[in-house]
């Protein structure tokens, strides 16, 4: 169960850190903009939405003047990416500075206490636009705004605590696993419609077995294709489930 | 009494259902076949088989079994997930005793003592002696149910809007202070929860909350998904991290002699029974389940052991007890979910979610307008313990050669089916991606010490919680005192409120963390 790194805080590395910790602090505030910017290079294959240029501009601005309509009256709506620098990025922009000049006692803590309240902003964009309270019933925006809240003054709450007491330092991430597990799980949610059931199965199998430096090819590949072949028995026969087998453009 | 066992004879009847089997090769002739059983049979073995697997949970057992059952009629699906829940459960404790790996949470304390006992020779008797302890304890729970459920669900009938609620935060809260780690984590971890079953159409207004026009959000998200993420993907991602050649200290002699002796059976009764009663209460609460109750029960016969030290070098006692207090809160455990509607844990809350798969929306109404279904689920807890007892001890050897796949080979098995099982529930590779989203997501929290489960709980009772929240609120005009003002509201807020209180406390929390302590010694 002793399942988290548990080693007393590296005091000699923690003072490099701290910039490349306010630095990743900084992309959490900036990533939905981020993620908007990568999600419209589609739009330039033709898929429909904001292009590349316009999310830059729009979110570019809304960045740089949202400051202003801070002061102005809560009646004028205020546009969405502007609402969104607002709520979510200047928040975590100003903790991504505190971070720069603190050095927090437990790592592991303050960055989860950190990411929580990422997510607690992020939601209280995302809910801004639904109505609330109206008389003395919930409107639909009630309930996230008040377990956005809730979360954002817990997140805070983790925070504090990892920054002030003593606790473990930050936890190694290893990387081979999670990118070849994440990568075969996108490959067979990419792969089963057009490609049907053996085939993506197959190659799933095959990514996921890279994520260990263990792996043994021979045998991996007779294992693959012995559950492929159990698989496209149990699934659409033993069990009736609704399932292409064969690849579209064999079937046609 | 009367009562109980007419409901009781529903359910074996239910059990015990022929259905007559006539393929055309028999030419008029018809065999009869007796479904359930088959169903409740196939569930446990199957439950048994993932459960023996280290790395893969009860909670990730579930989910990836749960598309098996879906081409069932209801009774026969939910026979046949209890029958995988159990199994799930005895799987895991066959592992933690003969390989030191637990196969579930909640038999992490088994290893302590059953793989001592293995190592010394003993692994037949501990093997028996869990075995006969699980049944002991799931017969007393499964007539327990029956005792309880009828007056339960009388008491909801009597529940309003506002005592829901009360109710659900006490769950909530049960589940923080049961929980292990930081008190805050977990809390936030439950408002986390919260906050993403809040995705999706508002049940009221229809408006589309934080959906961001994706229409495969439309419906919210899938708590399957969720749970095969956090649990699942995540799980096998850790597991990576530490090397896929796991340490196996494998008990490589033959298994021989499963017979307890009769000193053996006279160490573990008082054991068994006492495991047995702490298990069902602790199961019964919301926010409890399996796995505390193993380590409360191992830690109770600890402290009260004449000699303390024998602990931990093969006593049978360290078997006996968790092991029977994990059936007995594994099978209570169902008593909220069927007479409350309320879920008392996740594994709880992914019931409901096949409940509503088929069409029934768990609570009091249940009980009352489907009784074949509630009662013949009971009788089948019973009949698939016994099973398990009867096919499980010979089937031993079966299980342990199952052990020595490396972990290398197992890993993208346990992708692919977690990967189809999840595709399978809407057709919809979307879901596939956000499995693997949440899987990310559970490394996450896993490295940050934050526990999955409350947030899989709160997910599950957070539309629960808005809607009595908001009928709670409509009736009484806006005024948010109803929630003290009303007498049963008021209890159990207070009760809530005062375990809070107590999980802060300094003094309660250094008992609380010595509980969890004993599995990392």
């Amino acid at each position: 169960m002793a399942d988290t790194v548990g080693h007393s805080p590296d005091r000699s590395a923690s003072t490099n850190r701290n910039s490349s910790a306010a630095f990743s602090v900084l992309v959490l505030a900036l990533a939905p903009q981020i993620f908007e910017l990568l999600w419209s290079i589609g739009t330039v294959f033709g898929a429909s939405g904001r292009g590349p240029l316009q999310v830059l501009a729009g979110h570019g601005i809304a960045l740089v003047t949202a400051f202003g309509s801070i002061g102005a009256t809560t009646k004028t709506p205020v546009a969405s990416d502007a609402l969104l620098a607002l709520i979510y990025s200047y928040p975590l922009l100003a903790v991504a500075i505190l971070t720069l000049l603190v050095k927090p006692k437990a790592p592991q803590d303050y960055f989860g206490g950190v990411v929580l309240m990422g997510v607690a902003l992020f939601a209280l964009w995302a809910s801004s636009d639904l109505q609330g309270m109206h008389g003395f019933s919930f409107g639909a925006g009630t309930a996230p705004r008040m377990f956005g809240v809730l979360l954002l003054v817990l997140g805070v709450a983790i925070a504090l605590m990892g920054l002030l007491t003593d606790g473990p330092a930050f936890a190694h991430y290893a990387w081979r696993g999670p990118l070849f597990v994440a990568l075969s799980i996108l490959v067979f949610a990419v792969a089963i419609r057009p490609l049907g059931l053996v085939v993506s199965a197959f190659i799933t199998f095959l990514v996921s077995a890279l994520g260990t430096p263990e792996t043994r090819w021979t045998e991996t590949i007779i294992v693959g294709i012995a559950l492929t072949v159990f698989c496209s028995f149990l699934f659409p026969y033993a069990l009736g489930l609704p399932m292409q087998l064969w690849p579209r453009f064999l079937v046609q | 009494m009367s009562e109980l066992f007419s409901n009781l004879s529903l359910g074996f009847g239910v059990v015990f259902q022929f259905m007559s089997w006539a393929p055309p090769w028999l030419g008029g002739y018809s065999i009869p076949i007796p479904v359930n059983i088959l169903l409740c049979l196939i569930g446990a073995l199957v439950g048994t088989l993932v459960g023996v697997l280290p790395g893969i949970g009860t909670i990730a057992t579930v989910a990836m079994l749960l598309p098996i059952t879906f081409g069932l009629p209801p009774v026969g699906a939910l026979i046949m997930l209890a029958g995988i829940y159990y199994g799930a459960q005895y799987g895991g404790s066959t592992t933690s005793i003969l390989v030191n790996i637990p196969g579930e949470a909640s038999s992490v304390v088994t290893t302590l003592d059953g793989f001592q006992m293995a190592k010394q020779g003993r692994a037949g008797p501990a093997l028996a002696i869990a075995a006969i302890g699980s049944f002991f304890a799931g017969c007393v729970a499964t007539v327990l149910i029956a005792v309880l459920g009828a007056p339960l669900t009388k008491l909801a009938l009597a529940f309003g809007p506002a005592e829901y609620f009360s109710l659900m935060v006490l769950g909530l809260i049960f589940a923080v202070v049961l929980a292990k780690g930081s008190v805050l984590k977990a809390i936030a971890m439950i408002v986390f929860g919260l906050l993403l079953s809040m995705v999706g159409s508002d049940i009221e207004t229809g408006a589309s909350r934080m959906a961001f026009n994706i229409p495969e959000l439309a419906d919210g998200l899938g708590f399957a998904t969720v749970a095969m993420g956090v649990f699942g993907f995540a799980e096998i991602i850790r597991n990576l991290d530490a090397g896929a050649e796991m340490d196996r200290q494998l008990v490589q002699e033959k298994v021989t002699g499963l017979m307890p002796t009769r000193q053996d059976m006279k160490d573990s009764a008082p054991a068994i029974l006492r495991g047995t009663v702490l298990g069902s209460i602790l199961g019964i609460l919301p926010g409890g389940g399996a796995t505390i109750a193993s380590f409360a029960a191992y830690t109770f016969e600890k402290k009260i052991a004449k000699d303390p030290s024998r602990f931990g070098r093969g006593a049978i006692e360290g078997v006996a007890a968790p092991e029977s207090a994990n059936n007995a809160a594994a099978q209570t455990s169902f008593i909220p979910l069927l007479t409350l509607g309320i879920p008392p844990n996740a594994v709880m809350a992914l019931m409901v979610g096949a409940m509503t798969i088929h069409g029934i929306v768990p609570g009091p109404q249940v009980m009352q307008k489907q009784p074949e279904l509630v009662w013949g689920m009971i009788a089948s807890m019973w009949v698939g313990n016994l099973m398990l007892i009867i096919i499980n001890l010979p089937l031993v050897g079966i299980w342990v050669r199952l052990l020595r796949v490396p972990y290398r080979l197992m890993y993208p098995s346990i992708v692919i089916f977690c990967a189809i099982g999840i595709y399978s529930v809407n057709n919809a590779p979307v879901d596939v991606v956000l499995a693997g989203v949440f899987g990310l997501v559970g490394y996450w929290l896993i490295k940050h010490d934050f526990e999955p489960a409350p947030m899989l709980l709160g997910m599950v009772l957070g539309p629960l919680m808005e809607e009595n929240l908001r009928r709670a609120l409509l009736i009484s005009r806006g005024d948010w005192t109803v929630f003290l003002t009303r007498p049963l509201s008021a209890v159990l807020m207070a009760i809530a409120a005062a375990l809070l209180v107590l999980a802060v406390l300094p003094a309660l929390r250094k008992k609380r963390d010595e509980v969890f302590v004993e599995s990392e010694s």
